[in-house]
């Protein structure tokens, strides 16, 4: 991560700037929402429980130490993903999300609100993202 | 109804924040994948590169790539590391990829 951020310094111009944007790392909820309301059912894991997200702080860290960037402004936004089954979420985690772990009892909760009858109900996950822009 | 990726609109709304626009720009993107982010700057900036590792992803990028792009985003299939060009850039763009 450390030898990308090098490189990124190489191909930047003296005032060039840098915009990184990582999720936090945090499992994050996974809930089904019901009308107004979201009842979290769980939390997706990945197989090396997020930690490339911290090695990517740490790594920004060190440039930001080594003085190669300068923090210039640090943040976080939410990502919301929508989904209207289990199968849909299982389908694009294959696709897209290789090392997501979805256990089968948080599964299986979401699946039992999403089938109970009353107002419009969908599969949400809520992602903290941090945004950084640093400059070179 | 597929997947709906950040229908709110809040990853767009802090790209634009944090970057204060890409007009003019020339823009490294690391990580654009299927071009998801690329399409929301790319009509402002002066030239884009995109890097993914994915092929796949890249493939449908250039697929997806709006007419009126194509001569502004050059999409290739590569980590940084492996990026090669005497061209320098205003911004640089890890979208999810460090």
């Amino acid at each position: 991560m450390v030898h990308a951020l090098e490189k990124i310094h190489q191909l930047l111009e003296p005032d060039g700037m840098l915009i990184d944007i990582h999720p936090t790392g945090d499992p994050p909820p996974i809930g089904v929402r019901i009308g107004q309301q979201t009842v979290i059912v769980g939390r997706m894991k990945e197989t090396d429980d997020f930690v490339e997200y911290a090695q990517a702080s740490d790594a920004l860290a060190q440039v930001v130490r080594r003085g190669l960037f300068a923090v210039e402004r640090e943040g976080t936004f939410e990502f919301v993903t929508h989904a209207d089954s289990v199968s849909e979420w299982r389908e694009y985690l294959a696709k897209e999300w290789k090392d997501a772990i979805l256990d089968a009892d948080v599964a299986a909760k979401a699946e039992e609100l999403l089938s109970m009858p009353g107002p419009d109900r969908e599969l949400i996950l809520r992602e903290q993202i941090c945004i950084a822009r640093l400059s070179r | 109804m597929p997947i709906r990726l950040d229908p709110e609109g809040n990853e767009p709304v802090a790209l634009f924040e944090f970057a204060g626009g890409f007009s003019g720009q020339r823009v490294l993107e690391i990580g654009c994948g299927d071009g998801r982010l690329t399409w929301l700057y790319a009509d402002q900036a002066a030239h884009v590169v995109a890097l993914d590792p994915n092929a796949d992803d890249i493939a449908l990028a250039v697929q997806n790539c709006p007419s009126h792009l194509r001569d502004r985003v050059e999409f290739r299939t590569g980590t940084i590391q492996e990026y090669e060009s005497s061209e320098t850039f205003d911004l640089a763009l890890l979208s999810w990829s460090l």
